[in-house]
């Protein structure tokens, strides 16, 4: 049967979505509408090679135009800003109406803006698309006193690249580590000191109260009364789903999209993938939000299998990863559920990783090394995870054993 | 096929099974592979970015980036899953009395 497909939102989890559907359905009507004049690319070169000139905007796309037209998948830059779930209709900004009989949400998350009493708006930038990534690669080029606000992972990246520029950087972050809502303080505490190292300034435990701007360059006040001087502001401090078009709708939103494992909303024929889904994980046995390149795709390709008829389940163990500096960390799973931590390695320049056990079984791991040490244990680790094994501790915690020993065939 | 572009890498049993060895010959980094049906090469950084495979996980014939996670299938050079879209380049590889040669064009 032929069907008009909509994919709303042309990021990864759209785009893999879309080659999927393709995949296993070739006759019905794929259609992305993205509201970036720009095929979909990847983001995590932005905040890294994009911002040292290593990569180009032309080297970040995920497919060429050739291979989307290719796969017969038509691209839209256009706005919606309203849906109607019932007759299955979306309505553009400039009076377009598009009808769908399936309908994938893949509108992804948007960045947390400061609230700031006075009129800055338009002097604090952020980091999430690539037009933005362009305009502070501009700026900072003329600047040298850069504070970054959040020591979450895009600030820390960008700090990273910042001082890669020979640029001064400050990171200010409210919380008692840096990257706080994921990473264990065990490792934010080895990243902190590369940062340093590299003669990065790192503040924590410190809200602002007050940005003034003098001149062209600006103040800080914080709740100690220190004052920071600074020539250009970055704050990445979080995102949010992004739902707005969803908010008066019978679709059922709790922070973002409630999805099951199939990525089905509440609504028949209605789909929702990637960073704005909140799904439901079989293997933790509860939903969850995840911020992440692999989610994208993989949740992508899940939804686009779901719509195309092949039932299946999203299982995907979450895995996720940050360069900075000479350093690469990865976690994988979930480590806040535990009731046992083991160590593996001390020194960063050999890989450190700390695993999470509850029951003798690893739900996760992060680790952080010199780029290239510890992927390969995480990797294992995510098997490992998957599959419940019970974990021989010596092995986990001896770097000089291989971690693959552990891995049943 | 001249003999020349035959490169010595090491002896058979520098390799365990499903590992490899990083080899460097002149400016370039080659993998060389044991799998259970004999030994591969193919180039030692990856497609995507400029990481080095040798600390990459050998499973099931196919290598997988310790950065990413891009995949590639260790005998074609595929690049099976994304970050990687580039494939990898491969390389012929010949034993000869217990040493292990790759032959580089």
């Amino acid at each position: 049967m032929k069907n008009n497909i909509i994919i709303l939102g042309g990021g990864q989890a759209g785009i893999y979505a879309a080659r999927e559907i393709r995949q296993n359905d070739s006759k019905s009507n794929i259609k992305i509408l993205g509201e970036e004049n720009s095929l979909p690319y990847e983001r995590p070169p932005l905040s890294k090679d994009f911002l040292l000139d290593k990569k180009k905007a032309e080297d970040l796309y995920f497919h060429s135009n050739d291979v989307i037209k290719n796969e017969n998948i038509e691209f839209e830059n256009i706005s919606i800003n309203k849906v109607d779930f019932e007759n299955k209709k979306l309505f553009a900004k400039n009076d377009n109406v598009y009808s769908y009989d399936s309908l994938l949400i893949s509108t992804g998350s948007e960045n947390k803006k400061l609230t700031l009493d006075n009129n800055l708006k338009n002097d604090i930038y952020y980091l999430r698309n690539l037009e933005e990534a362009k305009k502070i690669k501009e700026i900072v080029s003329n600047k040298n006193k850069i504070t970054i606000i959040g020591g979450g992972f895009i600030g820390l990246e960008i700090a990273s690249s910042l001082s890669q520029l020979q640029k001064k950087v400050i990171v200010i972050e409210i919380g008692n580590q840096l990257m706080g809502r994921i990473i264990p303080k065990q490792i934010a505490d080895l990243v902190q000191n590369t940062h340093i190292e590299h003669g990065n300034e790192i503040i924590l435990n410190k809200q602002i109260e007050k940005i003034t701007k003098k001149n062209d360059d600006y103040e800080i006040l914080l709740n100690d009364n220190s004052l920071i001087e600074t020539d250009f502001i970055i704050a990445g401090i979080g995102s949010t789903p992004t739902v707005k078009l969803f908010e008066n709708t019978n679709l059922k939103l709790d922070n973002g999209i409630v999805t099951n494992q199939f990525c089905e909303t509440s609504i028949k024929d209605v789909y929702a993938a990637g960073d704005v889904s909140n799904f439901y994980h079989p293997f933790y046995e509860r939903n969850m939000r995840l911020e992440s390149y692999q989610h994208a795709q993989n949740h992508g390709i899940c939804a686009g299998k779901n719509i195309a008829g092949v039932k299946t389940e999203y299982t995907s163990i979450p895995w996720m990863w940050s360069d900075q500096f000479n350093l690469n960390l990865q976690l994988t799973g979930i480590c806040d559920e535990y009731d046992e931590i083991i160590e593996r390695g001390n020194d960063i320049n050999n890989g450190v990783i700390y695993f999470f056990l509850k029951n003798n079984k690893i739900r996760g791991a992060c680790g952080v090394g010199i780029i290239g040490k510890v992927g390969r244990d995480i990797r294992i680790t995510s098997k490992l995870t998957e599959k419940e094994t019970i974990v021989d501790k010596q092995i986990l915690s001896d770097q000089n054993l291989k971690l693959n020993k552990l891995v049943q065939k | 096929m001249s003999e020349e572009n035959w490169i010595e890498v090491g002896s058979t049993d520098s390799i365990e099974e499903e590992d490899l060895i990083r080899f460097d010959h002149q400016d370039k980094t080659f993998c060389v592979y044991k799998l259970t049906d004999g030994f591969y090469a193919t180039d030692g950084i990856c497609t995507h970015e400029a990481v080095h495979l040798e600390d990459g996980l050998v499973m099931d014939d196919e290598i997988e980036c310790p950065m990413h996670q891009g995949i590639f299938n260790i005998k074609s050079g595929e690049a099976l899953s994304p970050p990687a879209c580039e494939d990898l380049k491969t390389y012929p590889v010949k034993v000869d009395n217990d040493k292990i040669f790759i032959k580089i064009d």
